[in-house]
């Protein structure tokens, strides 16, 4: 059987020092640098007044008597059940009770709605810009050559991913570009950001890419283009439709059941 | 247990909120006096964590209870150069130590005055708005406590702490129903707290035998004291307060019984047990309260957690238990 001959290509020893080390020192100063620079562009939340605040946390009030509605006897439930059922319908708690009926207002033209746009856009910029510059700079000077064999045998599907720049159709995948160096850095360096800026850093872009999905994937409560009067309806009527128990039935029995258990 | 910094010091006794203020130069001076949030700097010194500061505000409120202006003063100053002048948290604080500077009534209107400008620039400022009723209560006023409370709550009607407060100050008023309310909204807040249950139930008690209290309404409050006292001893097996309550109720209940006349009330409130149950309750208090008193006396290990007050109350409790079935 014929063997396959072991590829051996002769590299020069200082392309460690001059490219792949700077490169990745070059990453690490830019997700230091990302860090700071999100954190310093970060605005600090908005403040709410009172009327913001009543609406929202008069929500949570009517959330929280329907789920630990329990506690209460049926008598006092019955009593805060028609309080806050006819103070919702009639829309006492809203911020603007005048504007009831009407569409909410576009999110777009909403200037509170915007901050939040921006603080999503500034993050998104504060990613790409940097990434876009190493990419091409990486491009322009180390393109055409591999730099180093990994130590490990790799699958012919990897050869697009490491050797990205590197068009020759044979070479075993284990040889590895200075592009592909570049995206391993990307994926890589997560722990050393955690290591040198604690773990709740802004460097790290996969934190921040989850964060995207965890927030379209759950439909935001007091967000911009919501109307706050459909919520409250929405909860009057729940609140309407509870069968009272009480946790305070039969407690005796419980408790005498249970000690002797 | 020892005291720990990091837990708010309101409830411990006076000996630990004098041990933990001795600490305070020993913490003053461990950690350094200013946190730089400078890049290069925090990169190499030793990172701020919040648990510093938290210590630094408990250790603010135990020096300002034991006497020790000196170290609240500078407790004070190291908050402030981390958070600003601007800072609701701190600006109560800064409140609290200029309440207890305050050596007459004069300096205390003061105060009370510069909370008002504060509440009239940011009226959503909580804890500021907390310190300005509890200086009204502090200085008497009730009403205007009550009613500035009242407002507090119609903007934020999700605070347990609010509702407690409130619950309290109707209580020193003997205005039971009210208590009542404002303790079941602290409970939807906190359903499962057994000392909430347990308060309940003693504010309920206290509502059956305050004079004034017709036979049906009181026996309504006895039995849902019952109730609450039961749910917080199933809650928390070793709860003295929850047993004592418990074996009061029962005690009252066995001695004069409900008249099956007035028994017949509305389905919304809950029936008394029968008898049996009762008696039964309160020989389950009265051996599980004779245990704890047991137990403690013992310095049982795992069982001197409780308060010297509370045990010395359930001893007597059971010895005048004791007096009655000797005769």
């Amino acid at each position: 059987m014929a063997q396959i001959p072991v590829q051996t290509i002769h590299r020069d020893p200082q392309l460690f020092y001059w490219i792949l080390a700077p490169i990745t020192v070059v990453m690490v100063l830019t997700g230091i640098l990302r860090h700071y620079a999100t954190v310093m562009m970060a605005t600090a939340p908005k403040k709410m007044d009172q009327k913001t605040m009543r609406e929202q946390r008069s929500l949570m009030h009517g959330i929280n008597l329907r789920n630990n509605y329990h506690v209460l006897s049926k008598r006092s439930f019955n009593v805060r059940r028609d309080a806050l059922t006819a103070a919702f319908e009639s829309g006492a708690y809203l911020k603007n009770p005048d504007q009831r009926g009407q569409a909410p207002p576009n999110p777009l033209s909403d200037p509170s709605a915007m901050d939040g746009m921006m603080g999503m856009m500034k993050n998104q910029m504060a990613m790409i810009i940097p990434n876009t510059l190493i990419m091409s700079w990486i491009n322009a000077f180390f393109s055409g050559y591999v730099i180093m064999k990994l130590p490990f045998p790799l699958t012919i599907k990897f050869k697009s991913m490491l050797q990205a720049g590197v068009a020759t159709r044979d070479m075993d995948p284990r040889w590895m570009s200075s592009i592909s160096w570049y995206f391993l850095c990307i994926f890589g360096l997560q722990s050393v950001f955690n290591f040198i800026l604690g773990s709740d850093n802004a460097a790290s872009q996969m934190a921040a890419q989850m964060n995207q999905m965890g927030a379209q994937g759950t439909p935001q409560m007091f967000g911009p283009g919501v109307d706050p009067d459909k919520q409250f309806q929405a909860e009057a009527e729940n609140l309407a439709v509870i069968e009272h128990y009480s946790v305070l039935d039969d407690v005796e029995t419980r408790l005498l059941e249970g000690i002797r258990a | 247990m020892a005291p720990s910094l990091l837990h708010p010091p309101s409830h411990l006794s006076p000996a630990a909120a004098l041990q933990l203020s001795q600490q305070a130069p020993s913490v003053l001076q461990s950690s350094p006096a200013t946190v730089s949030s400078a890049p290069l700097i925090s990169l190499f010194s030793t990172s701020e964590s919040p648990d510093l500061w938290l210590k630094y505000e408990n250790l603010l409120l135990s020096c300002l209870r034991t006497g020790d202006e000196h170290a609240a003063h500078q407790c004070l100053d190291r908050l402030v150069a981390r958070f600003g002048e601007d800072n609701e948290r701190v600006q109560a604080l800064h409140g609290l130590v200029k309440e207890a500077d305050a050596n007459n009534t004069g300096a205390l209107e003061i105060v009370l005055k510069q909370y008002d400008a504060i509440l009239a620039e940011n009226d959503t400022n909580i804890p500021v708005t907390k310190r300005r009723i509890a200086l009204l209560r502090s200085m008497g006023r009730i009403p205007e406590a009550v009613a500035s409370l009242i407002q507090l709550l119609d903007f934020s009607p999700t605070d347990p702490e609010a509702w407690s407060e409130l619950a309290d100050l109707y209580l020193s008023q003997g205005m039971y129903p009210q208590a009542i309310f404002a303790l079941e909204e602290v409970l939807l807040m906190a359903p499962n707290a057994w000392n909430m249950h347990a308060r309940l139930g003693e504010v309920q008690y206290m509502a059956a035998s305050a004079t004034g209290a017709t036979d049906a309404a009181s026996q309504k409050y006895l039995a849902e004291a019952l109730k609450r006292f039961s749910r917080s001893v199933e809650l928390c097996d070793d709860y003295l307060r929850g047993y004592y309550g418990l074996k009061l109720v029962t005690t009252k209940l066995i001695k004069d019984p409900p008249k099956p006349a007035v028994k017949a009330t509305d389905l919304d409130d809950f029936a008394v047990p029968t008898t049996s149950t009762i008696e039964k309750l309160n020989e389950l208090a009265t051996e599980k309260l004779s245990e704890i008193v047991r137990r403690y006396t013992a310095k049982e290990r795992q069982w001197h957690g409780y308060d010297e007050a509370e045990i010395a109350a359930a001893r007597e409790l059971l010895s005048q238990d004791a007096s009655q079935t000797e005769r």
